[in-house]
C-alpha cells in the first residue's frame, strides 16, 4: 500500500497525466493532418500521371522506407520549432505517407467502371471523385484508418528519443527515481495498461468494422 | 452506413480546419524537403548590422534560453508550479533584465545534453545555459562565454556493488549521456589507471539511472551537480573527481555580437559579486 | 558557409568514419533477418491458432495479438532492457533486438496469416476433410500453400516495418545503425550528413522490398482476373467430364 502511494502520489499522477495529454494531443493532431495531406497525396499519386504524381510517389516512398525515429531526430535538430510542434511535424510528415498508401488502397478497391458510369451521367472528374469515389474509398478503408490511428498513438512513444515529455517520457523520468523492482514493474504495468486501454478501444472498433464489412465485401488487407 | 459517411466527412472537415487554422498547409512537405537534405543550406544568415542578433532579440522582446530541467540547483522543474528554477535560470534572468529590462522576459526550453547543440544551430534558442562544458572541440562549433561555474565529472554506483573507485570498474560498463564530456574524461582517467571500461550512451539521464538500477551499467557518470539529482537510498557518489568541467553560456557561432555581449555580462556579474551571490543562494560553493 | 548543416567538410568527416555506419548497418541487417525468422514462425503458428475452431487456441492467439499490438514497441523494449534484469533475467541487447522486434512483428504477421487463411473458401477445408485429411494435414497441404500467394505482399510490408522498427534499439544503446549514426552525429556535433546517410541506408534495405510487394500484388490482381476466367472454363470442363466420372464410378 505504501509502495503504491509512493508511485501514485498526487504529484506523480498529475505528472503522468500531463504526459498522457501530450501524447493524445500529438497523436490526434498527427492523425488529422496526415489524413488530410495523405488523402491529397494518395489521390494525386493514383490519378496524376505527370510530375505531381511522380513527386507524391517520391514523397511517399521516401517516408515509407525510412524509420520514423530518423525523422523525429532530423526534424528536431534541423528545423527551428519548439519541441512539441517538432513532434507533431515529424509524426505528421511520416504518417502522411502511410495514410496516402491507405487511401490509395481504398481507391484501388473501387471498380474503374464507376468513373465511366459517372462520366456517362455527365459528372466531371472532380465531381466523380467528390461524390462517387472518395465516399466509397473512405468507407472501405475505415478499418485500416483505425489501425493506423493505433499505430500513431504507439509511435508517439518514439518522441522520447528527443526528450519530448509525452507519456512514455514522463514514465521513464519517474522510473529514474525508483530503484525497487516492484516499483519499476508496477510503473511498467501502469504505462502499458494506459496505452492498452486506449488502443484496445480503438482496435475493438476495428474488429467490429471488420466483421461488419465482411458481410458486405471481402476484408481489405491493408496494414501499412 | 450513412452515419459512417457522415463521420468520415466530419473527420475530414475537422482535419482541414485543424490544418488551416493551426499550421499553414505548406509546412509539412516543404520543411520535410529541407530536412530531407536536398543539400541546400538551411538559411543564409545575412549579418549586415553591427548587432543583428541582439537587435533581433530586442525586437522579439524575449530571450529564448535552453536550460536543464532535471538538474537540482541548476535547472529543475518544480513539479508543483511547473516553473523551472535554479542557478542557471537566475543567470538567464539576469541577462534578460540587462538586455530587455525585465527578468521575466525569458522563454525557457528544456534541453538535454543531446539536444542543446542542435537547438542552438537551428535557432530555436538564442542561448544555452545548461551545464554546458567548454571544450576546444565545441568552441569550433559554438561560441562560449568565459566560465561561470566549475564542476567535476563524478561516478555514481549502487551501494551494494562494492565499487569504491575507478579501479573496481575494470571490465564494467559505464552509462553516460550522448554528447556529454564524461565519456572522454573517464576514458582518459581509465587509460591512465590501466583500467578497461566500456561505455553505453543514452539520450537522457533518467534512462541511465534506470540502466544502473537494472544492472545494465555498473556506473552512472556525469558532472557531479547533475548526479546529485539522482542519488537515492541505493546509490552513492564516489569521491573521485575527474577533469574539472567549466560551464559556459553558449550561443550560435554566427551570432558574434550576442556572444560578445554575453561574455561582457558574465564578466560584469563576476566583478559585481552577483554571480557569487547566486552560487551561494543555490548552495553550490 | 561553415554553419550550414550540410557543408562539404561535414560530408568529408562523415566519409572518414564510414566504418561506424557500416558496422551499424550490418548489426541492423543481422537483427532484422533473425527477428523476421522468429516473427514468421510466431505469425504462422498464431495465425493458424486464430483460424482454428478450438476456443482455447483462438483465445491464446487473441491475447498475444492484442497484448503486443496495443502496447508501444518502445515500452516493450524498455521492459526487456530495464525491467527483466530486476528479476534476474539479463538479456543482451542483440537478443533483445531479435526477441523484442520478432515477437512484436509476429503479432502483425499472425493477423496477416489469419486473413489469408480466412480468404480461402471454407468449402475447401470441408472438401479436404471429406477426403480423409486431418485439420493439420488440410492446413499443410491445401490451405497454407494457397495463402502464401495472397499473404506475400502484406507479409513483405511487415518485413519493411520490421526493418524500420529495429531503429527502436537506438533508445537502448543497441549498437544498430540508428544508434551508431546518432551517437556519431552527437559526438561530432554533425547532424545533416549523418541523418541523410542513415536514411539512405534504410531506404536501400526497405525500398526494393516495398516495391516488389506492390508489383507482385498488382500482378496478382491482374492474374486473378485471368484465373477467374480460367476457373469458369475449368468448371465447364469439370461439368463436361462428369458423365465420364460417373461411368467410372459405375464400372
Amino acid at each position: 500500500m505504501e509502495l503504491l502511494s509512493s508511485i501514485f502520489s498526487r504529484d506523480n499522477v498529475l505528472f503522468l497525466l500531463a504526459g498522457m495529454r501530450t501524447t493524445i494531443v500529438i497523436a490526434a493532431s498527427t492523425i488529422l493532418i496526415a489524413l488530410f495531406f495523405g488523402t491529397i497525396l494518395g489521390l494525386v499519386r493514383n490519378y496524376d500521371h505527370g510530375i505531381l504524381g511522380k513527386l507524391s510517389a517520391v514523397y511517399i516512398e521516401t517516408f515509407r522506407n525510412t524509420p520514423l525515429i530518423l525523422w523525429i531526430l532530423a526534424i528536431r535538430f534541423l528545423v527551428p520549432i519548439p519541441a512539441f510542434y517538432s513532434g507533431i511535424l515529424s509524426m505528421s510528415v511520416f504518417t502522411t505517407a502511410i495514410m496516402a498508401e491507405v487511401v490509395r488502397g481504398g481507391l484501388n478497391s473501387i471498380n474503374k467502371g464507376q468513373f465511366e458510369a459517372a462520366y456517362s451521367q455527365g459528372f466531371g472528374f472532380f465531381q466523380t471523385l467528390r461524390f462517387i469515389i472518395i465516399p466509397q474509398c473512405f468507407k472501405n478503408i475505415v478499418p485500416s484508418l483505425l489501425s493506423q490511428m493505433i499505430t500513431t498513438v504507439k509511435d508517439t512513444s518514439f518522441l522520447w528519443a528527443v526528450a519530448i515529455e509525452e507519456f512514455t517520457g514522463k514514465g521513464m523520468i519517474l522510473m529514474g527515481r525508483f530503484a525497487s523492482s516492484t516499483q519499476v514493474f508496477i510503473l511498467f504495468a501502469f504505462m502499458a495498461g494506459m496505452y492498452f486501454i486506449i488502443n484496445f478501444t480503438l482496435s475493438s472498433i476495428v474488429r467490429r468494422q471488420n466483421t461488419k464489412g465482411q458481410n458486405l465485401k471481402k476484408p481489405v488487407l491493408v496494414e501499412a | 452506413m450513412t452515419t459512417l459517411k457522415k463521420a468520415c466527412a466530419a473527420l475530414l472537415a475537422v482535419s482541414m480546419l485543424a490544418v488551416t487554422t493551426a499550421c499553414s498547409g505548406s509546412t509539412s512537405p516543404a520543411s520535410s524537403a529541407a530536412a530531407g537534405g536536398s543539400g541546400a543550406p538551411a538559411e543564409s544568415s545575412a549579418a549586415s548590422a553591427a548587432t543583428p542578433t541582439l537587435d533581433k532579440i530586442k525586437a522579439a522582446g524575449v530571450l529564448k534560453v535552453g536550460v536543464k530541467v532535471d538538474v537540482p540547483n541548476f535547472g529543475l522543474k518544480n513539479t508543483k508550479t511547473g516553473e523551472v528554477e535554479g542557478f542557471e535560470i537566475d543567470l538567464a534572468k539576469a541577462i534578460a533584465k540587462d538586455l530587455l529590462g525585465d527578468e521575466s522576459k525569458i522563454e525557457t526550453q528544456a534541453v538535454t545534453a543531446k539536444t542543446r547543440g542542435p537547438l542552438l544551430d537551428n535557432g530555436e534558442v538564442d542561448l544555452v545555459i545548461a551545464t554546458f562544458t567548454i571544450t576546444d572541440e565545441r568552441k569550433k562549433v559554438y561560441n562560449f562565454s568565459d566560465p561561470y561555474y566549475s564542476d567535476a565529472v563524478k561516478l555514481m554506483v549502487k551501494k551494494d556493488s562494492g565499487i569504491k573507485s575507478l579501479k573496481d570498474l575494470d571490465g564494467k560498463t559505464i552509462g553516460v549521456a550522448q554528447s556529454s564530456t564524461s565519456m572522454k574524461a573517464i576514458q582518459d582517467a581509465a587509460d591512465a589507471a590501466g583500467v578497461k571500461v566500456k561505455f553505453d550512451e543514452y539520450a537522457t539521464y533518467p534512462e541511465i539511472k534506470a540502466a544502473l538500477d537494472s544492472g545494465r551499467v555498473q556506473c552512472f557518470s556525469v558532472d557531479g551537480s547533475i548526479l546529485s539529482g539522482y542519488v537515492d537510498d541505493t546509490t552513492t557518489i564516489l569521491d573521485d573527481k575527474y577533469s574539472p568541467q567549466e560551464y559556459g553560456i553558449a550561443s550560435k557561432l554566427d551570432n558574434k555580437d550576442l556572444a560578445e555581449y554575453v561574455n561582457g555580462m558574465v564578466a560584469q556579474l563576476k566583478s559585481s559579486g552577483e554571480l557569487d551571490q547566486m552560487i551561494a543562494k543555490w548552495k553550490l560553493n | 558557409m561553415n554553419s550550414s548543416p550540410f557543408s562539404l567538410d561535414k560530408w568529408g568527416r562523415l566519409f572518414v568514419s564510414w566504418q561506424t555506419f557500416a558496422e551499424g548497418f550490418l548489426t541492423t541487417l543481422v537483427i532484422a533477418v533473425l527477428a523476421l525468422a522468429l516473427a514468421l514462425l510466431l505469425g504462422i503458428v498464431f495465425g493458424m491458432f486464430s483460424s482454428s475452431h478450438l476456443r482455447g487456441l483462438k483465445g491464446v492467439s487473441r491475447v498475444y495479438v492484442e497484448f503486443i499490438q496495443n502496447i508501444p514497441l518502445v515500452i516493450q523494449i524498455f521492459f526487456l532492457y530495464n525491467g527483466l534484469p530486476l528479476v534476474g533475467i539479463m538479456l543482451d541487447k542483440f537478443t533483445i533486438g531479435v526477441l523484442g522486434i520478432g515477437v512484436y512483428t509476429g503479432a502483425y504477421i499472425s493477423e496477416v496469416v489469419r486473413a489469408g487463411i480466412q480468404s480461402i473458401p471454407v468449402g475447401q477445408m470441408e472438401a479436404a476433410k471429406s477426403q480423409g485429411f486431418t485439420h493439420v494435414q488440410a492446413m499443410r497441404y491445401i490451405i497454407l500453400p494457397q495463402t502464401v500467394k495472397i499473404v506475400l505482399p502484406p507479409l513483405t510490408n511487415q518485413a519493411v516495418n520490421l526493418i524500420k522498427n529495429t531503429s527502436v534499439l537506438a533508445m537502448i544503446a543497441g549498437g544498430d545503425l540508428m544508434y551508431r549514426a546518432d551517437s556519431w552525429a552527437s559526438s561530432q556535433l554533425l547532424y545533416g550528413p549523418a541523418y541523410v546517410t542513415t536514411g539512405l541506408l534504410y531506404f536501400v534495405l526497405c525500398f526494393p522490398l516495398a516495391t516488389w510487394a506492390r508489383n507482385y500484388e498488382q500482378r496478382l490482381k491482374s492474374h486473378d482476373v485471368q484465373s477467374a476466367v480460367l476457373l469458369q472454363k475449368s468448371k465447364k470442363v469439370f461439368w463436361g467430364s462428369l458423365p465420364e466420372l460417373s461411368k467410372k464410378g459405375a464400372a
